[in-house]
């Protein structure tokens, strides 16, 4: 595929939502984006520094020790070798910095001369182990709007990054991961739309609120409060209203 | 077709870079950078805040600034907190919009007539606000200037990740500013499994410990918290990005 030919592509699949800097303007549109539409976008990232391969990972919450999930890779829809090796205490050590830092971090294999060339000059990007090993890298932290945290990773040896180009290839990696953090929890069946009352139901709730004081607060009866409350976790897979307000204020639903 | 054509030429070509490997270790190192950044996108002002969420509505905690103290004060927290997080901040990777005083969209809801006349008479005639995410830790900055469309839109993009890279150095010096997290290890986790729709028994069965030790884990974040239920407990702690 020809540079031309991509982001004519990437033109079609994001038209005027794009801007120059390659994030988005406007708000309702980023639902139409796909995993394909944000796995072409991500190759038209990784042509830009010549990248021969690249890798979205999400950082999973978990309570005890976090651990990257791979979203896509290079190989889209199948997973590319790259992916499936990388290495665990690499991967724990990026997770930790990711959750501390946003500077990227870059990583080469000694064993090939002058390799990571490009990597080693930039400002602001400090080396770190490499995240799969014999290979040479550059991984990005990225946030979404509503907290999800995640890595945006290129391979090659041959990857031309120099000076600005660092951020705005950054800005554009968080712009894509944002995009598909909205329609990553959208499995958890966001297609089903909440309605006024029930997302005020669950806000009150989210602020401490009883059934008995949303009714009062709403003027409605318990009942219906109730009866809203139950709608709202149904519709969010929720099993009950506590996970029915977390789902909701990580959905970005309520804040 | 054109304008993606123009993007690549404008990534291809080599801009000018900026000087190597600044290390930030201090708070001075901090506001020397900050004034620097200003200085180089054309804003006289800047101002670092950290938002916390108290009590249903947000606060705005200074970590740096170099606005006239009077100004902050006649300003008030709660406008700043609403200007830092609010409809114009933008997320690393979005076009940043100015908020410019003189004709400010007062039926936003975002300023009153008179907070933007205040605003434009202490020099904050145009306003940025950005969104820098820290690792888990979200803040904001603000950068002003005394006249319109002195800041540069394409070099605030850069400062923008840039002030993200310079914090990630010192998050140990922002850490008092921001959120704390005033739980235990086994307190999150017992929140993290709540917040996933698991019961108390559920719980205590993968911590491998009591129901009744769950509950008084919960008990005691609730009260950290000060937080009426374990709903709100768990609104809270994802809000400021605990669990």
């Amino acid at each position: 595929m020809t540079r031309a030919h991509a982001s004519a592509t990437a033109e079609h699949a994001f038209g005027s939502h794009s801007n120059p800097f390659g994030g988005f303007v406007g708000g309702s549109e980023l639902q139409a984006v796909t995993i394909p539409d944000a796995v072409r976008r991500c190759r038209w990232i990784a042509m830009d520094i010549n990248a021969e391969a690249f890798g979205l990972f999400f950082v999973a919450p978990a309570a005890e020790r976090a651990r990257l999930v791979a979203c896509f890779d290079s190989d889209y829809p199948s997973v590319a070798q790259a992916t499936r090796m990388v290495s665990d205490p690499a991967g724990e050590e990026i997770v930790q910095h990711t959750r501390q830092s946003t500077g990227p971090r870059w990583w080469c294999d000694d064993s090939q001369a002058e390799s990571g060339g490009a990597l080693r000059d930039l400002t602001w990007v400090e080396r770190t182990t490499p995240l799969v090993p014999g290979t040479t890298g550059i991984a990005f932290p990225v946030h979404a709007d509503h907290g999800q945290c995640g890595l945006v990773v290129f391979f090659g040896a041959a990857m031309t990054l120099s000076g600005n180009a660092v951020y705005d290839i950054h800005a554009r990696c968080f712009s894509l991961f944002n995009a598909v953090a909205r329609i990553r929890p959208g499995e958890t069946g966001r297609a089903r739309a909440m309605s006024k009352r029930e997302l005020e139901c669950l806000k009150l709730t989210a602020n401490g609120y009883t059934s008995e004081e949303i009714a009062r607060l709403l003027k409605l009866s318990v009942h219906t409060a109730n009866q809203y409350l139950t709608q709202s976790a149904q519709k969010l897979d929720a099993v009950n209203r506590t996970q029915a307000v977390a789902k909701a204020l990580r959905l970005g639903l309520i804040d | 077709m054109d304008s993606g054509l123009k993007t690549m030429t404008a990534f291809a070509a080599p801009l000018t870079s900026d000087a190597v490997g600044i290390r930030l270790s201090s708070r001075a190192d901090l506001t020397g950078f900050l004034t620097q950044l200003a200085d180089e996108i054309g804003a006289d002002s800047y101002m670092l805040v950290a938002i916390v969420h108290e009590q249903e509505r947000n606060d705005a905690r200074i970590v740096a600034s170099n606005w006239l103290y009077d100004a902050i004060e006649l300003i008030g927290k709660r406008l700043i907190a609403s200007l830092a997080h609010g409809p114009l901040t933008a997320a690393p990777g979005t076009r940043a919009q100015p908020l410019v005083t003189a004709h400010a969209d007062t039926a936003s809801g975002l300023l009153s007539g008179e907070e933007a006349r205040l605003l434009d008479v202490l020099g904050h005639a145009e306003l940025y606000s950005l969104r820098l995410d820290v690792g888990r830790q979200r803040l904001f900055v603000l950068f002003s200037a005394a006249e319109t469309d002195r800041i540069d839109p394409a070099a605030l993009n850069r400062a923008q990740l840039k002030c993200c890279y310079a914090l990630s150095q010192v998050s140990q010096l922002l850490a008092a500013a921001a959120v704390q997290d005033p739980l235990s290890d086994r307190e999150r986790e017992c929140l993290f499994w709540v917040s996933e729709g698991k019961t108390t028994e559920e719980v205590a069965v993968i911590l491998g410990v009591s129901a009744n030790t769950v509950n008084s884990y919960i008990t005691h974040a609730i009260q950290k918290f000060s937080a009426s239920n374990r709903a709100m407990a768990i609104a809270t702690a994802i809000r400021s990005g605990i669990i």
